[in-house]
């Protein structure tokens, strides 16, 4: 296979699955230039794993796992190391600004901002809860046992059930 | 809030987003094309950096140890013994910085999110073992200074007690420190304070993910 044809392979892969790289994106970056460094590096990462994707596991489960271990990492490290060293001056996704209004819902903004305030590893779950992943895939691409994963998902429920609560309240 | 309207919020809020999300391909070939070393270039930067200045180091040693062996003098004895294992030592160092700059490269991030992030903040903390082993040479810095045609046999008893209680208690620092400076006491505090020191603020950052991903773990 040609070098060309890598690329479009890879294109249509991530086009299919682009929605899944701006929610990863979206929840672990607030502020617009962190997340359209995230997204650069994401696609980075995917490119660089592509040749070594296997086909045992979906599309989806390969992009999650690079999508959220490049997440975590970049959340991780201070800023000024990631920092991308020649940022491309426009973005990989554009999105127009009508669409990005559906964020304004008051109840959407605020299950973003409790999601935001959990911890990355409890972030990285409940993304693929909220993506309707079978226990089973999200233990795949976490890499904890089905059970925890059910236990872990159930207890962060919980803290986002008490938190909307206390909105009410 | 029920639980299924957390996934039903959530759909609603980014099924309409993934409709009108649109790639912009030419600066999605540019990034893949061009741009695809640029990834961790400032932190391969600064390890090349440490790299540089521990190959800059070894070679003053191993000039200064070259010199010494090659213009040999019984006198000489303490002097090549103690830098030649600074020398090994040092030389181990920088191995270890060559195969962390490699590790850090080949990291494939297509793996299960705690193992890829277990391996990414155990090679930040591979610094502790970098730190390990050098304490190793701590003994060796006590004899260099000594000379074949003075030391024992023209030195008083006083003398001799000194030098070895200095050596004897070097080295048994370095043993103590070898043994107890590892990732599983990283929350002790002489640790914390050793690591602050040998890394600064994102090695702490690094030992509290990693105990993070313990906790989750469980």
């Amino acid at each position: 296979m040609t070098t060309s044809d890598t690329y479009h392979r890879f294109l249509s892969v991530i086009e299919l699955h682009k929605g899944i790289i701006y929610k990863v994106a979206n929840s672990f970056c607030a502020n617009a230039e962190d997340r359209k460094d995230l997204v650069q590096e994401i696609i980075l990462r995917l490119w660089k794993s592509f040749e070594s994707y296997d086909d045992q596991y979906k599309y989806s489960t390969w992009i999650y796992r690079v999508a959220l271990n490049a997440a975590i990492s970049f959340h991780r490290k201070e800023k000024s190391r990631y920092h991308i060293q020649t940022p491309l001056s426009e973005g990989i996704f554009n999105l127009p600004d009508m669409e990005r209004n559906h964020l304004a819902d008051q109840r959407t903004m605020f299950l973003a901002r409790f999601i935001a305030e959990l911890k990355a590893m409890d972030r990285a779950l409940m993304l693929l809860y909220l993506d309707e992943k079978s226990h089973k895939e999200i233990a795949e691409i976490i890499g904890i046992t089905e059970t925890n994963v059910a236990t872990k998902i159930g207890r962060i429920k919980q803290v986002l059930k008490q938190k909307f609560a206390q909105l009410n309240t | 809030m029920e639980e299924t309207n957390f996934v039903l919020l959530w759909k609603e809020q980014y099924e309409k987003i993934d409709q009108s999300l649109a790639i912009n391909r030419k600066i999605l070939q540019e990034l893949t094309s061009q741009k695809a070393a640029s990834t961790l270039q400032s932190f391969i930067r600064f390890k090349t950096r440490g790299m540089i200045a521990a190959v800059i180091y070894l070679l003053l040693l191993g000039a200064v140890l070259f010199y010494a062996v090659s213009h040999y003098v019984s006198a000489a004895n303490y002097f090549i013994v103690s830098m030649g294992a600074i020398f090994l030592i040092n030389l181990k160092a920088l191995s270890d910085y060559i195969r962390h700059v490699v590790l850090v490269k080949n990291i494939d991030y297509n793996g299960t999110v705690t193992g890829i992030q277990e391996k990414l903040s155990g090679l930040q903390l591979s610094v502790i073992q970098h730190s390990r082993f050098m304490v190793l040479q701590l003994p060796f810095w006590t004899t260099f200074q000594l000379s074949g045609t003075w030391f024992p046999h023209t030195v008083g008893w006083g003398y001799i007690i000194f030098q070895c209680f200095i050596t004897v208690a070097f080295g048994l620092l370095a043993l103590w420190l070898y043994k107890n400076l590892t990732i599983k006491n990283v929350d002790k505090k002489w640790v914390k304070v050793l690591v602050e020191g040998a890394g600064g603020k994102h090695l702490v950052k690094a030992i509290s993910f990693y105990k993070e991903i313990e906790a989750f773990k469980q």
